[in-house]
């Protein structure tokens, strides 16, 4: 049989009916919002792309230039944001689908060839422009049949304005960086002991990675200065607004998030499901890289793995939501609830005859529901 | 991921007993946890909590997959591996270290002396990195066991191995050359899973740093 290249793969039938579904129910989604869609080349001339892993990057020579497959689509927007669309009138207010390419160790979700939906608004500094970008987010995973997720939000301001407090060299700033980023507590552990700070303060940097919930209350207690606190102000600000989205009860408070592109500047997010063991989406504000390509102009946006959302719906399948089951005589009374369920969406089993409580746990374990319902 | 149960892999071997023992401490045991259990998956139905025991090296794969919530690995497998997991804590037992050494008899003026020979090891990712840091390229022989033999049977004029006592090495005529890293077992965690259940998390591991502590102390 013919082989085809390391980490790309076909889709048969069913995987690009599902696929096309995806993305036609997000093709519905984001101009509903304001968005219009863009397409770029699938190559762009790697000085195009800095600031990515260079080691994971596919590159190619082309007319005698070096070219690259594109590693994510928010660089190629910037780009065509500061050329092109240099004098359009501002926000802009952007969305694709499209192919990305990385080179990396396969695994179930992580492809070489990946498929991306994501969303760009560029011209807005404000909180506002940021909560639009969260609640869209949030707004596509379920709009695509996600139910049980969460977002994680964090500030990468947060963490700079505590190293910044403490005279931290930039060098070691990367190296405490990239700890936070992978959640390498001893790492993170031994670099500030090697530091030598006061006490608080190197409790405080250790601290990051674990300052995760529903409110930011010992953020700032450990808050020393105006930067961090003023992150953690604009998170707060962020969750307002999710509110009158009505989409605040998804997000958790997370400072230890900070993702591994070089060029976020504010708020970042990222988001998660029990069904699958990696992020199924992220994004986050960054306002310098379109000063980078001479224009300057604040940006926030998110992309989401079309291929890990696809993963995450099937594995969510074989969980199935609730079984009803019932003590002898509440038959009517279980159909009729199931009927109601079933209408209001769910995936309902009704077990057949009357069970005793324990019997009734038992298969809901065995078959794997996640709730069960017993009427007696 | 299973939302209702926390998920732990304990590595068979000889961290298995030190990660058994640490753990109940912190009352996170299970009836039948021992390591020639004939179930493979033993729970504590009331603490919600799954053991699952398997082979070393396997470890970090059931973390970074989220078929298991936390772990808890050598930081030698761990680097070898290198599966994108969150680290947590140093459990501080499990001390070895990773070094290269070559047969006393072969030894060699200068370090750089030795590139472009053949290194047997059981780490050839790690071995990699370590010797493209000196600038040298070698050709690198993965074996599963026995590591020292291969210098003797000339299959390798080195080894990048762990040692623990030393006594393997001078056993069979071998000299530590350089050593690579020093490694302990490490707790680590499934991206989401720390994400979902920090809740079970957090507490779990401040209160195995309280007991490694108090031990230090």
């Amino acid at each position: 049989m013919k082989a085809i290249p390391y980490g790309t793969r076909d889709f048969l039938p069913r995987d690009a009916e599902l696929k096309i579904e995806i993305e036609s129910k997000l093709a519905r989604l984001f101009p509903s919002w304001g968005y219009d869609p863009i397409v770029t080349p699938t190559i762009e001339f790697t000085e195009t792309l800095k600031d990515v892993d260079d080691s994971r990057i596919m590159k190619f020579c082309y007319n005698n230039r070096d070219v690259a497959l594109r590693y994510e689509m928010t660089t190629p927007i910037a780009r065509l944001v500061a050329t092109r669309l240099k004098d359009s009138p501002m926000p802009l207010k952007l969305f694709y689908l499209a192919n990305v390419f990385r080179y990396e160790q396969t695994q179930a979700g992580r492809q070489c060839e990946f498929y991306q939906a994501g969303a760009e608004l560029m011209g807005q500094g404000s909180v506002a422009a940021d909560a639009e970008i969260l609640a869209l987010a949030i707004k596509s995973l379920e709009s695509v049949g996600l139910e049980d997720f969460s977002i994680c939000l964090g500030q990468v301001e947060f963490a700079r304005g505590l190293m910044e407090q403490n005279r931290i060299e930039s060098k070691i700033q990367r190296a405490i960086e990239r700890s936070i980023e992978r959640h390498d507590l001893v790492a993170l552990e031994s670099i500030v002991d090697s530091l030598h700070l006061e006490k608080s303060a190197a409790g405080a940097l250790k601290e990051i990675p674990l300052l995760h919930g529903k409110n930011l209350d010992r953020a700032y207690e450990i808050a020393g200065n105006d930067k961090s606190r003023r992150a953690l102000d604009d998170l707060s600000e962020i969750r307002k607004l999710l509110e009158s989205y009505g989409a605040a009860d998804r997000i958790v408070f997370d400072l230890g998030i900070i993702r591994d592109f070089g060029y976020y500047t504010g708020m970042v997010f990222e988001a998660y499901t029990p069904e699958l063991g990696m992020s199924i989406a992220g994004g986050g504000r960054y306002d310098r890289l379109l000063f980078d390509f001479g224009m300057a102009c604040p940006a926030t946006g998110f992309a989401l793995g079309i291929d890990r959302v696809m993963l995450a719906l099937k594995n969510s399948d074989r969980q199935k939501d609730l079984l009803i089951s019932f003590a002898s005589g509440k038959i009517s009374e279980a159909i009729e609830l199931a009927t109601r369920l079933r209408s209001e969406g769910k995936n309902v089993e009704l077990s057949l005859t009357a069970q005793t409580r324990d019997a009734a746990e038992r298969s809901r374990s065995k078959k794997n529901f996640r709730e069960l319902i017993y009427l007696e | 991921m299973n939302r209702e149960y926390l998920t732990i892999a304990f590595p068979k071997g000889k961290l298995f007993k030190l990660s058994r023992d640490l753990f109940e401490k912190i009352g996170f045991t299970a009836e039948g946890l021992e390591e020639k259990s004939r179930k493979l998956v033993i729970s504590n139905e009331e603490k919600k909590i799954r053991f699952i025991i398997v082979k070393t090296s396997d470890v970090p794969t059931y973390v970074e997959y989220g078929a298991a919530d936390l772990g808890v690995i050598g930081k030698d497998v761990l680097l070898e591996s290198a599966k994108n997991v969150y680290e947590l804590l140093d459990l501080g037992f499990g001390k070895c270290r990773l070094m290269m050494a070559v047969p006393n008899s072969q030894r060699r003026e200068k370090f750089s002396d030795y590139a472009n020979t053949r290194v047997a090891t059981k780490f050839p990712h790690i071995a990699e990195k370590f010797f493209n840091s000196r600038g040298m390229q070698m050709e690198y022989i993965k074996l599963n066991g026995s590591i020292e033999l291969a210098p003797i049977v000339g299959l390798s004029e080195s080894i990048v191995d762990i040692v623990e006592t030393g006594t393997t090495l001078r056993e069979n005529d071998l000299v530590e050359i350089e050593t690579i890293l020093h490694a302990t077992a490490r707790l680590i965690a499934n991206r989401v899973s720390f994400q979902l259940k920090f809740d079970r998390i957090k507490p779990m591991t401040d209160a195995l740093r309280k007991i490694l502590e108090e031990e230090k102390a």
